[in-house]
């Protein structure tokens, strides 16, 4: 490269650097952090409530957040995209096979969580504006039993949204 | 500005900076970082990043990528002095932390400062979160693997380094400003000095060439020029050096001017103070900050260089309603008329519009202080004249019909908010007049502006003729 070729370019980059310096853009939503720590949180803590309705109504920072979890999930499942018949009682994510068993007279639905190596603490699912977020307990021999009971609202939840097939699933 | 960056680039850019409430020499060092303008190596910072990591990593006994990310992203950790507090003295392996910074013995010594480790974390925060946080998962994963093996910085230094190459040539498509700033370094033949004609001669040429630039655009690389001077000078240095040596110490000599070109720029821009100045009480209508900005935008010309502010006031808004026009592909005046120029403002006009501006902006600084006297209950204790001086911007006050003006808590409020920028564009505006007042003593602005129109006309005719017949 020549002097010059290079005097040119260093010219450009600069002129960028100072057309990006001010370049004034308002910054939208919730900052990094915020919503880091969101992502990381532990199941039943306290919220930030701002962050939590901005992942709610703004689909532009609810990507953000669902890019955070997915950077620290054992697997996750995706926003699905085909649409399937009715509501799954079984699916996959990543190495993990979710089922859900119905209830029975005197027991609420059960979700069994089976899969091999670490297995996740936390379980968050989510569409729309729906979400909700859930500690898995401890794993007995190589398995997760969570009791999803209709009188709990957000195991109630948790059911609805596994069971449909266009939520996003995220074990962590 | 024109050029060189998408808004993609700006969102994420604003984002870090932001949230981080970074300065304005870190926002500017991250910004030339993100677009390249590091010499000699334009890596380096991402290698210096990799070693900072794998030194946090063995402190922190970090054994996850979202333990560093945690680490990049905390607002906590923002300043060197919290990162100082935070770990000065830790040690662990081959990372040591003292008063001065962090350090690492292997696998090769390293080391920065804390004020150096807060800026590298501010670029990881952007690497991570980098085109609204689509590769987030991907690079926590590679700090996942230095996580994992600290060793392992320079395998990490290197996917940084293609991570942004690849972020470059998706949001800074530099080659249209690069070939520009080409053709200027041939035009000028090596000189650093360049006159109000240099440009309007480049422009001609680009024009004629076919590549018909804006005239605002072509002046808006020439500020840059301008303020790189240091900098290219340094970069000859550079390719001349003949030992490794001389290297290093163009190499200091290199980052020094590239910073100062940062610390050079003004603390905001004057465009984004006229953008932000707040709407109530209405100190300036909308089209006054328009006459503003398009006087003040090619910031320093308009006290340095006020022949080419007018010029790009004057014959840019021809030029830019001619593109418009041709972008539409109908409206208004046609091109022939158009590109004769003689819609064109002239500069005494403009001169006289912005003294008007400089005297009103002078009233609402003398009404924003005497609200502000008031304010204090000092105001009995100032002399005859003060006092004189007081009672007339009350008076004044009383007689402005603006929007918003008629509350005067309202006005004094406003006021607050806005003084230092209105003290600033008052300011500004007052030397583009003075500024503007010599040049016409010197070349006669009505001279000059017939004169620049022949040559304009001339200019839009022969570039626009296919479209106008």
């Amino acid at each position: 490269m020549t002097g010059t070729d290079d005097a040119a370019r260093l010219l450009a980059e600069i002129h960028a650097a100072r057309g990006l310096l001010r370049a004034s853009v308002p910054a939208g939503g919730p900052t990094h952090a915020a919503l880091w720590t969101h992502a990381t949180r532990e199941p039943g803590r306290v919220v930030d409530l701002a962050v939590e309705r901005a992942i709610r109504h703004d689909p532009a920072i609810a990507r953000r957040y669902r890019s955070m979890l997915a950077a620290q999930a054992l697997a996750h499942a995706p926003l699905a995209v085909a649409a399937s018949d009715g509501p799954l009682s079984s699916r996959r994510v990543g190495p993990f096979a979710l089922d859900i068993l119905p209830a029975e007279a005197d027991a609420p639905p059960l979700l069994i969580l089976r899969g091999e190596g670490r297995m996740p603490r936390v379980i968050e699912a989510m569409r729309g504006e729906e979400a909700v977020r859930l500690d898995l307990g401890e794993p007995v021999d190589g398995s997760i039993v969570l009791a999803l009971d209709p009188a709990v609202p957000e195991a109630e939840r948790l059911g609805r949204l596994l069971g449909d097939p266009a939520s996003a699933v995220f074990l962590l | 500005m024109s050029g060189g960056y998408d808004e993609r680039c700006a969102a994420d850019l604003a984002n870090v900076g932001e949230g981080r409430e970074l300065s304005r020499a870190d926002r500017a060092w991250l910004a030339r970082v993100v677009t390249g303008a590091v010499r000699p190596n334009r890596d380096k910072p991402l290698w210096d990043l990799a070693h900072a990591l794998a030194g946090l990593a063995r402190l922190t006994g970090a054994g996850a990528g979202r333990d560093l990310v945690t680490l990049a992203l905390d607002p906590r950790l923002a300043t060197p002095e919290a990162l100082a507090a935070r770990f000065a003295g830790a040690s662990a392996g081959a990372a040591a932390a003292d008063a001065r910074g962090l350090t690492l013995a292997a696998p090769r010594p390293w080391r920065t400062t804390w004020a150096g480790l807060a800026r590298l974390l501010a670029l990881a925060e952007f690497v991570l979160t980098a085109e609204d946080l689509a590769q987030f998962p991907l690079v926590t994963g590679w700090f996942d693997d230095l996580a994992k093996e600290p060793d392992e910085a320079e395998r990490l230094a290197k996917r940084l380094a293609r991570h942004l190459a690849a972020y470059r040539s998706d949001h800074l498509p530099l080659l249209a400003s690069e070939r520009r700033f080409r053709g200027i370094l041939g035009f000028l033949r090596g000189r650093s000095a360049f006159t109000d004609d240099d440009i309007l001669a480049f422009w001609r040429a680009e024009m004629a060439a076919g590549e018909r630039p804006g005239f605002r655009t072509v002046a808006e690389h020439f500020v840059t020029f301008e303020a790189a001077a240091a900098v290219r000078e340094g970069l000859d240095g550079l390719s001349a050096a003949a030992s490794l040596d001389a290297m290093e110490g163009w190499e200091e000599r290199l980052t020094a001017s590239l910073s100062d070109l940062a610390q050079g720029e003004p603390a905001a821009s004057l465009a984004d103070l006229l953008a932000d100045l707040p709407d109530g009480p209405k100190v300036l209508t909308g089209s006054e900050r328009n006459d503003l900005a398009d006087l003040l935008r090619l910031e320093p010309f308009h006290r340095t260089r006020p022949l080419t502010a007018l010029r790009a006031a004057s014959f840019g808004r021809v030029q830019s309603g001619l593109a418009n026009r041709l972008r539409r592909g109908g409206g208004g005046a046609d091109l022939a008329a158009r590109a004769s120029c003689a819609e064109a403002e002239e500069y005494r006009a403009l001169a006289a519009r912005a003294a008007d501006l400089a005297h009103h902006l002078g009233r609402m600084l003398r009404i924003a202080a005497a609200l502000r006297l008031a304010a204090t209950g000092l105001a009995d204790d100032l002399d005859a004249e003060a006092q004189a001086a007081l009672r007339e911007a009350e008076a004044d006050l009383r007689r402005i019909r603006r929007a918003g003006f008629d509350d005067r808590a309202r006005v004094a409020s406003g006021f607050a908010a806005m003084d230092a920028a209105l003290v600033r564009l008052a300011e500004e505006t007052g030397r583009f007049v003075r500024a503007a007042e010599a040049l016409d003593r010197r070349q006669g602005l009505d001279a000059a502006f017939a004169a620049d129109r022949a040559v304009f006309a001339q200019a839009f005719a022969a570039a626009y003729a296919g479209e106008a017949a």
